[in-house]
């Protein structure tokens, strides 16, 4: 009974997803359809779809579980994440949105057009953000389908690697736009129902003395993360999301820098309101599903918390809800995931055109199932964060300098990205293997961001001193381009 | 909160023979060629033009520093404050520590707040940008 609810919850998700990029295909017919929904998405369309692309596997499932394991430190993550984006909003989204660019690499290409290696580079970099991020979103599918039904675990994300793969190849942005925005709201109801029926619950049994002091013993009894660690986290998930492939690419679909921002604003709104509702879910874990913090499955808090509150039919009928919510999440964020992978991949190996962006898409979609079949998940959010560092120690610093600072030559930007992921990856990759110790040099590898990312900052900065001579030529004219309000209407 | 929309649409130029009023108005543009992402090297007629364009984005960038200064400096502020100062755990509300409700909820809005503000002056920089280099 209560996997068929789940299964039935899960098809209808995943039908609506189709259905609605099926409707998309009728309106979109040329190449650049497919990329970026020819910039005409109103804010509120594009500001819900940002938001559903944004709230992944980590943030529907990974913020209680982190809660659930690491306490108070656990709502830095959501914090994070809210507030990144208003980085983005200050140094990133109009500017951006004037440049013309599809993707990070075109970027680089409009600001240093002589250098056919920085866009190489940028490419190569892009790709591997998004598979990194693209894994954990699979692991996610993985842990939930196994969870609510018993199926094995290679079922969930060959499930949304086949959705995504139909709503993408059918048609590319447009119809994502839609499927995005339509998955926010979906999301939003699908922790909101749940939450309201728990805390009905849980707060007439919770509000004898008692029990407030059971709830405390809990709170305090989490581990908590280090100062180092915190600020290393905050550093990490302020700067990463600039960098995020997938939601700059959603910058371009607004009609101006203006709308641009305030798109932005209209984010961070969305945003704060669906945070609430995992953190809610996540206190409620540490008081109803406090031992899964020794098992190492917290992700599963939120779908485990209904059956533990209410048992029969209602229990069942929650953890079907929560079930649709975690695969919109799934599949929202994997499909603006690829459509940003297929776009570098086609634009670097095909040339831009539509057949070599459904070949990229396939590319783009069966290789993270491999990798998240024969690998074990990390916690969800732990492994978001770990992507969120190395995007803030490659792409945010090329973006910001390259933005802000006409100084900035092609060989500095090379050398700041290749030191920042060199350092930031090798450190990440080592402390994976390590024992989770209290040493210093032990967090300095696992949390890498608190140097990883001025480091990529200071030898982009001495690079670009030190070639000086290098500087593009048209500088002056890119920069006006970036910065000057309507560009359009003026030339 | 509920014109920024509405100010957005006005933006757009009219379309003639728009045959469905709600549906927003397409722009076909190229997949981006080589040739489409070249900006020329030529500098503009103007020097004028160049330095208001300077002066616009030296306090665009002053703007955007400060708001990120002071949200880092919050941030970090507080982790660092809780864990010097753990006395804050010993306030409780409705069962809960002050810190809980402080990073759950409290966080939040500031965010919010600092976007809205951050817009409208950024938005006030390219008015002003747009009257000095008309006139």
């Amino acid at each position: 009974m209560a996997s068929l609810l789940s299964v039935s919850s899960l098809v209808l998700v995943c039908l609506t997803t189709m259905l609605i990029a099926f409707h998309g295909l009728r309106l979109s017919r040329t190449t650049s359809d497919f990329y970026v929904a020819s910039r005409t998405v109103r804010p509120w369309w594009n500001a819900s779809a940002i938001g559903g692309e944004y709230l992944s596997a980590a943030s529907f499932l990974g913020v209680a579980g982190l809660i659930v394991l690491s306490g108070q430190s656990g709502l830095w993550f959501p914090i994070g994440y809210t507030a990144g984006y208003l980085m983005l909003l200050l140094f990133v989204a109009a500017p951006l949105r004037r440049s013309r660019a599809y993707t990070i690499p075109d970027f680089a290409q409009i600001r240093f057009e002589g250098s056919p290696m920085l866009r190489k580079l940028t490419t190569y970099l892009v790709v591997v953000i998004c598979w990194l991020y693209i894994v954990p979103q699979m692991h996610g599918a993985a842990l939930t389908l196994s969870i609510a039904t018993g199926f094995p675990s290679w079922v969930g994300p060959v499930i949304v690697a086949a959705v995504v793969c139909v709503t993408v190849l059918s048609g590319g942005m447009r119809s994502v736009t839609f499927v995005q925005a339509f998955q926010y709201w979906f999301k939003l109801a699908a922790l909101v129902i749940p939450t309201i029926f728990l805390l009905g619950r849980a707060i007439p049994e919770h509000s004898s003395s008692g029990h407030a002091q059971a709830l405390y013993a809990q709170l305090e009894s989490a581990n908590a993360m280090n100062l180092y660690e915190t600020v290393s986290i905050i550093l990490a998930l302020l700067f990463g999301t600039l960098g995020l492939p997938h939601v700059l690419v959603r910058f371009y679909t607004n009609p101006t820098g203006q709308a641009a921002r305030t798109t932005t604003v209209i984010v961070l709104c969305l945003l704060s309101a669906f945070y609430l509702l995992p953190t809610t879910l996540g206190v409620l874990g540490l008081l109803y599903t406090p031992e899964l913090g020794a098992t190492n499955e917290t992700d599963a808090t939120i779908l485990l918390l209904p059956s533990r509150l209410f048992e029969g039919f209602l229990g069942d009928a929650l953890t079907a809800i929560v079930v649709g919510g975690a695969f919109a999440a799934f599949l929202s964020t994997t499909s603006g995931l690829v459509v940003s992978l297929a776009g570098a991949l086609s634009q670097e190996f095909f040339s831009g055109t539509v057949r070599g962006f459904r070949i990229s898409t396939v590319l783009a979609t069966a290789l993270p199932v491999l990798i998240a079949v024969v690998t074990n998940s990390l916690a969800l959010a732990g492994a978001i964060g770990n992507v969120f560092a190395f995007t803030a120690s490659t792409i945010c610093p090329l973006l910001l300098l390259g933005i802000w600072w006409r100084s900035l030559t092609a060989r500095g930007a090379i050398a700041g990205l290749l030191a920042g992921g060199i350092s930031c990856g090798l450190s990440l990759m080592i402390g994976t293997f390590l024992p989770q110790e209290d040493e210093i040099w032990i967090h300095l590898l696992r949390q890498p961001a608190a140097w990883s990312v001025p480091l990529a900052f200071l030898v982009m900065i001495f690079v670009s001193r030190s070639t000086k001579r290098s500087v593009p030529a048209n500088v002056e004219r890119v920069m006006a381009l970036l910065h000057v309000p309507d560009w359009r209407a003026k030339f | 909160m509920e014109q920024i929309p509405q100010d957005s649409s006005r933006q757009e130029p009219p379309t003639p023979g728009r045959f469905a009023e709600q549906r927003p108005q397409r722009v076909r543009v190229q997949a981006p060629q080589d040739a489409s992402l070249t900006v020329s090297p030529a500098r503009p007629e103007h020097t004028a033009e160049e330095f208001y364009v300077r002066q616009l984005i030296r306090s665009q960038l002053r703007l955007a520093c400060a708001v990120a200064a002071g949200l880092l400096a919050l941030l970090v502020g507080i982790s660092a404050l809780l864990v010097f100062w753990p006395v804050f755990e010993d306030i409780r509300l409705l069962g809960l520590p002050l810190p809980w409700w402080v990073l759950g909820i409290g966080m939040y809005p500031l965010i919010i707040v600092a976007g809205m503000l951050y817009n409208r002056a950024a938005e006030r920089n390219e008015e002003r940008y747009r009257s000095i280099s008309r006139g």
